[in-house]
């Protein structure tokens, strides 16, 4: 059954094509050429991570331990750990003929070990492996390393982001349409809890309740969920409190729908717009908070990496092998830079008004 | 007004008390407790222990015993620290926090108004691009990333300033550079773009347009009427700004191996040092709240809109 929709017309009674909320936002959206860019690279990340376990090359776990602390290269591993070697034997030589002889047994070991790498640069297969990001202390390959320390932290940045939407939407959405001392209670509630020092309780609850060497992402989600859906719970009760004496609604009500129906079929949707910028916005925030916990030791642990847990390795041994810092932290700096971004562009898109507003 | 601010000021003790009540709780109820993780410790003297410490009491005695100690000003021995009371190990570390703090909030303020003022005045210009791209760098770059990587740069390259330390050390001030640029980098990020977008808004605003229309010098302008009105939203941000750098300092003072607040809080909670944790929070939560309240009523001073009637 097709019902003919009356066609709009603009001021000189001229047919024109209906603009839905969201075709408008798109056209505002593809004219943001920097909000385009950060879409591709969120999108090229989120792909990565989602496709990382259907390629064996993208190995986290294997430790190579002839390969360890190799610098980023676009060289197979065998010549860089020949190359080490050299480096290390001429450095020994030197002494040697200087008349340490004690250094002796140590020169012949290396010159052994440079010609057994040689004899295997072409028979042994994992000296092959290219790591464009180095090695680790372990050998192990930076790159696959940090794509999977990005699937924890984007994860954990996207449940967090789900429950503080879910949790939030539901509260507000009841506060908002249901009012009176159901309100009063809830958003007092929301006040007290927003003058709370909340990074600090994540903090004491993060490192009293984990255990160690049990995986204490459940208590990150708690943690991190615990706080994050004040804000939107705010924003939806203002939006819905706004809508609800409209005549729409009183439509619907004199119709006969329920509670339920009218706050999920017509009020909420009015209210996608509001919700999909906090997400965006908040997502890095989310992931900044994580990585700030584990970062500190107390976030995910041991098996598990995230981009905090690594960037925390690296500095530990940042002097003698810097990439080992740098790749998470570039990495992880590149996507919340474009993710900021796309979240100013989505703004802008979805709500014109807000439009240089930070 | 002054019935507001006696109002407003009474409205912290309720706060105040709900995290003390709640963190108290919090810290009760996790898994282990302060001498747990001391080995082959015999049982009379871990009895004795608890004793000493009012351990074996039921949980509310415990809790009405801490709170009349926290009325009292006192905050109990250190369970860890078993020569200092907490008093005291806050008393050593809360003004070094606090140095750094007030310096990072100085700077962050100052230079990101100014920097916010100069991009609002020369809106899609060079100077605007350059600024706000440094300041969305600002605000994505995490503090535990820039903290090390300036290390790596200056520190250790280019040995410009000293890896780590303090005021106290042989490098005196020098030490205070890195870690205070760092802390305040993101909040002066997001207050260069707070104080540009409300300076933009405020640009096209009737009472500005009139202002120029009657001849009033441009300088006059700006200055009397664009920042009085432009920088609210920025003082607004104060209170939530502080809130940050407390939290940052804890990671800030780790990286830099600063003698702070921060620096052992995390410690204190691995450690179940109860009353330690306790004081912190206490203490971090005072100020938090009393930087919350001074903000409240400075804005309401520089905003003529308000009233409290």
């Amino acid at each position: 059954m097709s019902r003919k929709i009356e066609k709009a017309v603009n001021e000189f009674n001229q047919q024109m094509k209906p603009v839905s909320l969201w075709a408008d936002a798109w056209k505002r959206l593809r004219r943001n050429k920097m909000a385009l860019i950060s879409l591709w690279v969120v999108g090229f990340y989120a792909l990565v991570a989602v496709t990382a376990p259907l390629f064996s090359f993208l190995d986290y776990r294997t430790q190579v331990i002839e390969h360890a602390n190799l610098p980023p290269s676009l060289r197979p591993a065998g010549e860089l750990v020949i190359e080490k070697l050299e480096a290390r034997h001429a450095l020994i030589k030197e002494r040697v003929d200087e008349g340490m002889d004690s250094l002796k047994p140590e020169m012949e070991r290396i010159e052994a070990d440079i010609q057994k790498a040689k004899d295997e640069l072409d028979t042994n297969p994992v000296n092959k492996k290219v790591y464009i990001f180095g090695t680790d202390s372990l050998g192990r390959d930076m790159l696959s390393k940090t794509i999977y320390g990005a699937r924890i932290s984007m994860m954990v940045g996207l449940v967090g982001t789900l429950t503080a939407v879910f949790v939030g939407i539901l509260i507000g959405a009841i506060s908002g349409y249901i009012g009176g001392w159901l309100d009063n209670l809830l958003m007092r509630f929301v006040d007290i809890m927003y003058g709370l020092p909340y990074m600090l309780i994540v903090i004491i609850l993060m490192a009293m309740f984990r255990k160690e060497g049990q995986s204490s992402i459940v208590i990150l989600f708690v943690g991190i969920a615990l706080v994050s859906w004040l804000t939107i719970a705010r924003v939806v009760r203002g939006q819905i409190i706004s809508l609800k004496n409209s005549e729409f609604v009183e439509a619907a009500r004199s119709m006969g729908a329920s509670t339920g129906r009218i706050i999920f079929r017509h009020l909420l949707p009015n209210t996608i717009g509001v919700i999909i910028v906090f997400t965006s916005l908040s997502l890095p925030s989310f992931i900044m908070n994580e990585s700030f916990l584990s970062f500190l030791g107390i976030g995910v642990s041991a098996p598990l990496s995230s981009w905090g847990s690594l960037v925390s390795e690296g500095a530990n041994t940042m002097e003698l092998y810097p990439w080992q810092l740098l790749a998470p932290a570039i990495e992880m700096t590149v996507f919340l830079f474009f993710m900021n971004f796309l979240g100013d562009g989505l703004r802008d898109a979805l709500d014109p008004q807000s439009k240089n507003r930070t | 007004m002054s019935r507001y601010i006696i109002r407003r000021f009474l409205s912290l003790i309720p706060t105040i008390f709900i995290i003390i009540t709640l963190s108290f709780f919090l810290i009760r109820f996790a898994p282990g407790g302060p001498f747990s993780s001391e080995k082959n410790v015999p049982e009379q003297v871990l009895q004795n222990l608890m004793r000493k410490y009012h351990m074996d009491e039921p949980m509310w005695r415990q809790y009405l015993r801490y709170m009349g100690d926290v009325l009292r000003g006192d905050l109990g021995p250190s369970f860890r620290y078993r020569d200092n009371t907490v008093n005291e190990l806050i008393g050593q570390s809360l003004p070094n926090s606090m140095l750094l703090g007030t310096i990072a909030l100085l700077l962050a303020s100052l230079v990101g108004i100014g920097v916010g003022i100069i991009s609002a005045l020369k809106q899609n210009h060079w100077q605007d691009y350059t600024v706000m791209s440094i300041a969305v760098v600002g605000i994505s770059v995490p503090l535990f990333v820039i903290g090390p990587v300036l290390q790596l740069v200056f520190a250790m390259k280019l040995h410009w300033l000293p890896l780590s330390g303090w005021i106290n050390s042989r490098d005196g001030f020098k030490t205070l550079i890195m870690p205070a640029l760092t802390l305040s980098f993101p909040y002066f990020a997001y207050i260069a773009r707070l104080s540009r977008a409300s300076l933009l808004e405020i640009l096209r605003s009737d009472y500005v347009r009139t202002a120029r229309a009657k001849g009033l010098a441009e300088p006059t302008v700006i200055w009397k009427h664009v920042l009085k009105g432009g920088l609210l939203p920025v003082v607004s941000y104060l209170g939530p700004a502080f809130s940050g750098i407390i939290t940052g300092s804890i990671v800030i003072e780790s990286v830099f191996a600063i003698p702070g607040v921060g620096r052992i809080f995390v410690q204190s909670a691995l450690n179940r040092d109860y009353t330690l944790i306790m004081g912190e929070v206490i203490v971090y939560s005072m100020i938090l709240v009393l930087m919350n309240f001074v903000v409240d009523i400075v804005y309401g001073f520089l905003d003529p809109r308000i009233s409290y009637n």
